[in-house]
């Protein structure tokens, strides 16, 4: 019974692992007639223009024009993962969709370059990586207008003003609270 | 002849004497009885708290996911209640110090009540805020990264120096009568109550020097407390309209805030004034002569409110920038269009119509009106939080936000603690400035006196005590 479940086991295994073997290699083959080639920008500056180009042919090199192709960038942002669009363009009679990209953050950009070829019932994708160095960000608020005085010293003043203009009718109570102090002392008080 | 004349002089001074001597009493009777009917009051108002403390407690376990508050309509009932609570805190600001910078005399009568609402809509305001972060230990963000730069802070700032500077101005002007509740009420009440008026009294004997710095103190709050009042209002406006939305895109809200403040906070002056007339018997001091002065006032800012209403959607109408129209659409045509329509003609066009028609112009017609502003200012308040934030940035369909029960019964538990409030310093302070209208009563009775022929009478310096 032992032997019996064992050689079933092993023969399942030995399908499920030749299965994947086929779709491994087959898998693409089958899914796609499309080749996508990103041609990779490398090392940019924060601010700095680039193009990023994909090129789509069918397997006979036959470039795919006319075919929408989407940007997607990968963020993540207090604390939330996903991916912002960043544009589409549509390919050339060369097959190619070039994005101009200017990105405004330093570090490890993410894309994942999504289409959805003539014929094709599904969407594909590739990726490609774009390293972004510069310390520069470049979502900065307007300066706005500098006018002399007004700021936050200006609001700490007028608070200063009000608040000494406060401590001073607290001194005028301290002052009624003494005067009554005196009068008992002189001797019994007059309710006017 | 100057026999006769005496002897009217004494009568003078022995009827106000009698008159002063009711006075006294009037303001003391409030503390010295309490009825079944005010417990009864305390205990319906004690309920509706506990309730809104039950509901609390169901946000504090489960969040703001039990309100309907969601991303896109992050403000509803409660920063809605917040503006309203700190605009009725304006009653105070504009009967007591406005009124007393212009010596208008007839305000003494209702001084000490406007200025019990000012603290009280003070407080029961900033708890809305607190209810509103859904967490309370939230608050302590403000202080630990708060920057100068952002409206909230400056409300933060603006509120609490007009709580401080209105405790103040309730104080002060209370010394006279605390030292008079000091002096009629020992050994007659509870030990705690003397202790109570010994130590706000501060020792108030009515000596020169004391009423000298009494005045100065007075002098002083009463012109500070306007700016500040007038500052709190327009920096509570600020937070909207420094927000990038559109419907709250105008450099007018500061204005149109302060003047919906005042309005609504003589609205609820004249509707706490209506209650403790009747509760307390003031019917001598409180007249109808109040009632209508008050309505005047209401009218008058109805007309501000109307042309700051007109200035608004007109300038905003005509250009018709992105978003406007789906605003306008919702608030006179669609979703909020029978509340902005009551708002218009009942909250604004009524009470100057009740005002200036003689049959309605009296204490129920006023307070009629005084019900109809209150209710369309608290509606004014919810559009300006909601339907501002209803408008959709881009192109999707618009989010709708509705109240829960929670927070309908934080909404009653807030209210029902304002009323408590009131009520229990009703039970504890003099509800009339007996002193201011003493001085009062005298100045009229010396002008009057001034028109007779000499040796006639004699002014009240002459013969009454104060």
């Amino acid at each position: 019974m032992t032997t019996v479940l064992r050689r079933s086991a092993g023969t399942v295994a030995v399908v499920l692992a030749g299965w994947a073997l086929f779709v491994g290699i087959a898998g693409p083959a089958i899914a796609s007639h499309v080749e996508a080639t990103v041609t990779s920008v490398g090392e940019v500056s924060v601010g700095e223009t680039v193009a990023i180009p994909l090129a789509l042919h069918s397997r006979d090199g036959t470039p795919l024009a006319g075919t929408v192709v989407t940007f997607y960038l990968h963020m993540a942002f207090a604390g939330v993962e996903g991916e912002a669009e960043i544009g589409r363009v549509m390919t050339d009679e060369s097959g190619v969709a070039s994005l101009t990209y200017r990105p405004r953050l330093a570090g490890h950009h993410e894309l994942r370059i999504e289409y959805l070829a003539a014929g094709a019932t599904e969407a594909e994708s590739t990726s490609t990586v774009i390293e972004v160095t510069g310390g520069a960000q470049l979502y900065r608020s307007p300066a706005g207008v500098d006018v002399p005085g007004v700021g936050v010293e200006l609001l700490m003043v007028v608070l200063a003003v009000v608040w000494t203009i406060l401590f001073w009718v607290v001194l005028r109570i301290v002052a009624i609270a003494r005067a009554g102090r005196e009068a008992d002392a002189a001797g019994p008080g007059t309710r006017p | 002849m100057a026999v006769d004349g005496a002897s009217r002089g004494g009568r003078d001074v022995a009827a106000l004497n009698a008159w002063q001597e009711r006075l006294e009493e009037t303001a003391l009777e409030p503390v010295r009885r309490t009825g079944r009917r005010f417990w009864a009051v305390v205990a319906i108002l004690l309920a509706i708290i506990g309730w809104g403390i039950y509901a609390y407690s169901i946000q504090l376990r489960d969040g703001l996911v039990v309100t309907g508050m969601r991303d896109r309509i992050s403000w509803g009932l409660y920063i809605a209640t917040f503006v309203f609570f700190i605009g009725i805190s304006h009653a105070g600001t504009l009967i007591s110090a406005i009124l007393r910078v212009s010596h208008a005399r007839w305000r003494t009568p209702v001084t000490r009540m406007a200025e019990f609402v000012t603290v009280v809509a003070l407080i029961c305001g900033a708890s809305f805020v607190i209810i509103d972060l859904g967490r309370p230990d939230r608050l302590l963000n403000v202080f630990i990264y708060g920057r100068w730069q952002s409206p909230i802070i400056w409300d933060v700032l603006a509120i609490t120096t007009y709580l401080t500077a209105s405790v103040t101005y309730l104080f002060v002007p209370m010394i006279p009568d605390l030292a008079l509740f000091r002096d009629r009420l020992a050994g007659r009440g509870s030990r705690w109550r003397g202790w109570l008026y010994q130590t706000l009294a501060i020792g108030w004997n009515g000596n020169p020097a004391q009423w000298r710095s009494l005045a100065s103190a007075i002098g002083v709050l009463m012109i500070l407390i306007i700016p500040i009042a007038v500052s709190v209002h327009t920096v509570v406006s600020f937070i909207f309209a420094m927000t990038m939305r559109v419907p709250w895109d105008s450099a007018l809200f500061g204005a149109f805030f302060v003047a919906g403040a005042i309005f609504s906070g003589i609205a609820i002056l004249i509707i706490v004034m209506a209650i403790l007339r009747r509760a307390y018997h003031l019917e001598e001091y409180v007249t109808e002569k109040h009632f209508v002065y008050l309505g005047y006032l209401m009218a008058a800012f109805a007309a501000i409110m109307i042309y700051a209403n007109i200035s608004e959607l007109l300038v905003h109408g005509y250009k018709l920038q992105e978003g406007v129209e789906f605003h306008f659409r919702q608030l006179f045509l669609a979703e909020f269009a029978p509340l902005f329509w009551f708002y218009l003609l009942g909250g604004l066009c009524g009470p100057i119509v009740i005002a200036l028609v003689p049959a309605t112009r009296n204490v129920r017609g006023i307070v009629a009106a005084a019900i109809l502003v209150t209710l369309a200012m608290w509606i004014e308040r919810y559009f300006i939080v909601v339907t501002g934030l209803r408008v959709p940035l881009m192109p999707y369909e618009p989010a709708s936000y509705a109240p829960t029960w929670v927070e309908w019964s934080l909404l009653a538990a807030g209210l029902a603690a304002f009323a408590l409030l009131i009520a229990l310093f009703t039970k504890l302070f003099p509800i009339i400035a007996v002193w201011e209208v003493a001085e009062s009563r005298e100045a009229a009775v010396t002008d009057a006196g001034a028109t007779r022929p000499i040796g006639e009478g004699p002014t009240l310096a002459e013969g009454a005590s104060r």
